[in-house]
């Protein structure tokens, strides 16, 4: 038996070889690309546990700027049973316009980063060397943060120089550290490791300092509590609390996000084989379907039947998920090469590495799945039927039929290729279906991609669209540095509009009673926009934002209301909006409350300069005005921060178009030549009535172009709503969940679906140009 | 042939099939069908070679399907080898009809994928009652037997309508079963194909097995040894013809012309006889 099925098998293949090879090729693509997803995910998430690991990430860090009674937090640590380990991590904050990296033209002076010198901690909090081991340079040694050699293409032993003018330190890069914490280019700061002596030196010219109170826990889920209770003990708070879940969120962002696309596209792609799988195999059971009958009557049993035809689909299944596994393999060095750079390279357990080979299993099993689905209806064949009739009967559902006598104006042709649509819904279904996925293929990592340059995506992130930002952190006289920074910017002609917000620290009452400290940006929040995930700004002063971290710590929802002690009494105040947000940690809150100087943590204003104001020079302006302000050009900040994770996807979005372009012509050529091969007497019959060649080209070049047409239209209407949930949801696990997608009309509308319509229109005529002279006469020799 | 199952078979009843009162109203709408076999009453005893004649819409192939369990009747009973066979579930009669009977129809419809000798032995693969070895074996005895075993290897469309039919003949007998069935055998064939197929199955029912043909053929009936008359969805009538004549070394084509022509001419006669 099994050799008949074998020989089946070989026949089938060698005569169907085009379609077969279709389908081979989308599933083997499919496989690699789920194989290849799942694959860099599981590397993603075997190298970050491996850093924060051998890095011993902690798992709570208070940030700090100012002055600092060390001996407070370490007795506190000390008291506390939930604190594990404990350290006062000092760092010496230098800034960006010292700082000259290797050959670069420039110093750091526009670059959006927070620079820190620092020296290797004694106990945990590692920052790690290229095998991760804890870094330890040299006298005049430098470790140089990973993201400045891609960004500034540093190579070891090239020279970084700190120049204050009043004093000169020059290092020789020993080589690139990888830092748990900060080691993602989103993360806005960053740490260089310097020996202790070099160390001592640099802080006799570098007073400013910040601090970093990290502690790692015995039981990690409590950090919530941790933060809490540091707060509540009044201990140094001036700067962001962050735990260890948002460095493992921005560890995963750039290539989880890349490995996400790469697993929507491998489920388009999946999609559009079984609908391939659900073409051959039901127009094989029409052909069959006498065949079939016959097997029926002469007693062959149904699972006997269906194993004739499902034979081919796992072996198909099997072998192209195999292929497209294997060549995960050879191709994943290179996709997890930023991966091993960054968060260094480690062996994924067993069970890990099973996953890949798994995706590329269930890639088949859904194959084989489909195909068991699609043969259904051979069970419902009736051997007398078939035996009978010959034909599929009451297959023919048709949706209304358009008149021929509309073809005056447009031409009969064009009117009858456009009616076959409507006579032959089921067979076009397939095709509109196929366009439909081709186009979000291209879409939808087109609109993530645009997504993620534009620079409304900081809206997303916690921070409101403005062309500037300017952070003002604690320093001496802040409070009137600030004054005097607002009213420089009013008086400003060339800053179209301007927002102050200041972010102090709050009390928070519970309803038992007990009291949390919160931080909570105050100002006007309704004329930069900010994207809320529910809901909006707050808009009076009974009214508090929350960020989706906060509100879940928190377990407050839209419409709830929380006390909160303002001037010294409590007040009520209702949840007006929930938004997403990456900086300071992530658990932040937005309110119009009044603030008292004294519990203020940093200030921020946002600037909208002039229509035609060069921004760059406006940020370098006020960099120099407002030193030691940090200036933030937020174009500047996105191309910083995401620019690589942006570039990657712009590739994945290259990619896809070409995907998605090659599938399109690859069906429509095979559609096509079924459609005229099917259609044969038909074609015979229009040619005796005297319809020319041309004619008949005509028609199904209309049917072509109208089916495009509904399917292209399907498709943009598909990614713009699925295809952004789905997008949306795989953001989601990243830590930001509900993104819009920012649609660039002109490509995503005009340009794209063009270019689609070009390629298969191209693709019809060349198709539609080989339908042959025939004759009813020869056909019915035929 | 058919040694064993003959012998089986003179142990329990001498009828294989017989139909009682069998009803088959085909269903157009609600409230809305058409009766096309009206409490028909057969009996085919086994080692029978029979006929079934009649204009088309009488109701022959649907008789037909209806006993040999492939189509469900309205009404009426149906036993097989004394099995009812309207009580089966449709699993049961799919290993009815592929282990005791056998099925010849006008378009043969053979496997496209599968070469002629694999499209012949494949029935018996799934039957399972015997051993590949003896699948095969018995498959070339048959393709020996109709003159076909040089085309064994060949595709389907290598062959021309005689043999396909020749090879629908062996796949029908590959599980050597108590009874064949033909729906039109020879109704896509040329007069000469036709008579060799006749000639073949001649020599099948002279080998023991039970034949019944449906057909609109006076000279495909004339082969047989009983002729029904169906009209209107009921057998109305019966000739009896007996043996067909044969040589003296038994060869089917030992009958002279004359012979066949005089039996034609007797079942033609009777027809026109039948006043309805």
């Amino acid at each position: 038996m099994m050799g008949i099925l074998f020989r089946i098998l070989r026949r089938d293949v060698v005569r169907n070889r085009v379609i077969n090879l279709v389908i081979f090729a989308l599933v083997a693509m499919s496989a690699f690309m789920l194989a290849s997803g799942a694959g860099l995910i599981v590397q993603l998430k075997t190298s970050i546990d491996a850093m924060f690991e051998r890095s011993m990430v902690p798992h709570l860090v208070q940030m700090h700027a100012g002055d600092i009674d060390m001996e407070r937090v370490v007795t506190w640590a000390a008291g506390n049973a939930l604190v594990d380990q404990y350290q006062i991590v000092e760092m010496i904050s230098v800034d960006g316009s010292h700082l000259t990296l290797g050959d670069w033209p420039s110093s750091e002076d526009n670059g959006v980063m927070d620079i820190s010198f620092v020296v290797q901690n004694e106990h945990f909090d590692f920052l790690l060397d290229h095998d991760n081991r804890p870094m330890r340079p040299a006298p005049g040694e430098i470790g140089v943060p990973l993201y400045y050699r891609e960004a500034r293409g540093l190579s070891v032993g090239d020279r970084v120089k700190v120049d204050t003018g009043a004093s000169l330190h020059e290092f020789h890069i020993a080589g690139f550290v990888r830092d748990a914490m900060m080691n993602p280019s989103i993360i806005h700061s960053k740490r260089f490791l310097v020996h202790p002596l070099d160390y001592t030196k640099l802080r006799t010219h570098h007073l400013d300092t910040e601090y970093l109170i990290e502690f790692r826990l015995s039981d990690t889920s409590r950090t919530a509590e941790l933060a809490a209770a540091y707060t509540d003990a009044g201990l140094p708070d001036r700067g962001p609390s962050v735990d260890h879940r948002i460095f493992r969120v921005f560890n995963a962002l750039t290539d989880g996000m890349v490995a996400a696309v790469v697993v929507v596209l491998s489920l388009l792609l999946m999609l559009i084989a079984v609908l391939c799988l659900r073409f051959t195999i039901v127009s094989t059971i029409e052909e069959d379907y006498r065949e079939i009958g016959v097997m029926k009557a002469i007693g062959m049993g149904r699972r006997d039947i269906r194993r004739f035809y499902l034979i081919k689909y796992i072996a198909l299944g099997g072998v192209a998920s195999l292929g497209g596994f294997l060549l995960s393999l050879v191709t994943m060095p290179a996709l997890t090469g930023s991966i091993s750079a960054f968060l260094g390279a480690a062996q994924p357990p067993l069970m890990l590495q099973l996953i890949p080979p798994a995706a590329a299993a269930l890639v088949s099993a859904m194959v084989v799945g489909s195909a068991v689905l699609i043969l259904r209806p051979v069970h419902r064949i009736s051997a007398v039927a078939a035996l009978r009739s010959g034909a599929v009967e009451g297959r023919l559902r048709r949706f209304g039929v358009l008149p021929l006598r509309i073809g005056r104006r447009v031409g009969v042709n064009v009117v009858l290729g456009m009616r076959d649509v409507t006579q032959r819904p089921r067979l076009y279904a397939l095709i509109v279906g196929i366009f439909a996925v081709c186009a979000a293929i291209i879409l939808v990592p087109f609109h993530f991609h645009s997504t993620m340059k534009d620079p409304s995506l900081i809206a997303y992130m916690g921070i409101s669209r403005s062309d500037m930002r300017i952070d003002l952190r604690q320093t001496d006289l802040v409070g009137t540095r600030f004054e005097e920074m607002l009213s420089t910017v009013a008086a400003d002609p060339e800053v179209a509009r301007f927002s102050p917000q200041v972010t102090a620290r709050f009390t928070m009452i519970h309803e038992n009673g007990t009291q949390e400290s919160m931080a909570v940006e105050t100002g006007e929040f309704t004329r930069f926009p900010l994207e809320f995930f529910s809901g909006g700004a707050p808009r009076d002063e009974n009214e508090i934002a929350l960020s989706v971290l906060r509100a879940r710590d928190l377990n407050r929802g839209l419409g709830d209301s929380l006390v909160v002690l303002v001037n010294g009494e409590p007040r009520k105040m209702t949840v007006s909006g929930i938004y997403q947000d990456v900086t300071n940690g992530g658990r932040t809150a937005k309110a119009p409350l009044p603030v008292d100087e004294e519990t203020v943590l940093w200030y921020s204003l946002i600037v909208d300069v002039q229509p035609g104001v060069n921004v760059a020079h406006k940020t370098a302006e006020y960099s120099r005005l407002f030193h030691p302000a940090r200036i933030t050009d937020l174009e500047g900040y996105i191309e910083e921060t995401l620019g690589q994770t942006i570039s990657q996807l712009g590739r994945v979005a290259l990619g896809a178009i070409g995907i998605g372009l090659m599938v399109a012509i690859l069906i429509t050529a095979l559609f096509l030549k079924m459609l005229i091969i099917k259609d044969t007497g038909r074609i015979a019959i229009m040619k005796s009535l005297g319809f020319s060649l041309s004619d008949i080209r005509l028609q199904y070049q209309s049917t072509a172009l109208v089916l495009l047409a509904t399917g292209v239209v399907a498709g943009t209407v598909l990614s713009n709503t699925v295809g952004e949930r789905a997008v949306g949801l795989l953001w989601s696990f990243m830590g930001a969940a509900q993104i819009r997608f920012v649609v660039q009309p002109l490509h995503a509308y005009l340009l794209l679906p063009l270019m689609l319509a070009s390629a298969v229109a191209l693709t019809t005529l060349h198709s539609v140009s080989r339908i042959r002279n025939t004759s009813i006469a020869t056909t019915i020799v035929e | 042939m058919n040694t064993m199952n003959t012998t089986t078979m003179i142990q329990t009843t001498n009828t294989v099939l017989e139909a009682k009162q069998l009803s088959k109203n085909y269903v157009l709408g609600k409230n809305n069908e058409l009766p096309v076999l009206k409490s028909v009453d057969l009996s085919i005893q086994r080692g029978e070679f029979v006929a079934v004649m009649g204009a088309s819409g009488s109701g022959k192939s649907t008789l037909l399907y209806n006993i040999c369990g492939m189509d469900r009747m309205t009404s009426g009973r149906v036993l097989f080898n004394g099995v009812e066979l309207s009580r089966l579930p449709e699993p049961a009669l799919a290993r009815i009809r592929l282990t005791n009977m056998g099925f010849i129809f006008q378009q043969i419809h053979l496997l496209k994928h599968l070469s002629i000798f694999d499209n012949i032995v494949l029935s018996g693969y799934l039957c399972g009652n015997r051993t590949r070895r003896e699948v095969e074996g018995r498959a070339a005895e048959l393709m020996e037997q109709t003159g076909i075993t040089e085309i064994a290897g060949n595709d389907i469309t290598q062959a021309s309508g005689g043999q396909l039919q020749r090879v629908g003949i062996c796949r029908a007998l590959i599980n050597k079963p108590d009874i064949i069935f033909g729906d039109e055998p020879t109704g896509a064939l040329n007069s000469k194909a036709s008579s060799e197929i006749m000639d073949l199955l001649g020599g099948v029912h002279r080998e023991g097995t039970t034949v019944m043909l449906v057909t609109h053929d006076i000279k495909v009936a004339s082969r047989t040894e009983r002729v029904l008359f169906m009209m209107d969805g009921r057998i109305v009538a019966e000739k009896r013809l007996g043996a067909w004549p044969l040589s003296e070394n038994g060869n089917d084509r030992g009958g002279s012309s004359a012979d066949e022509k005089a039996r034609e001419a007797e079942l033609a006669q009777w027809l026109i006889g039948l006043d309805f």
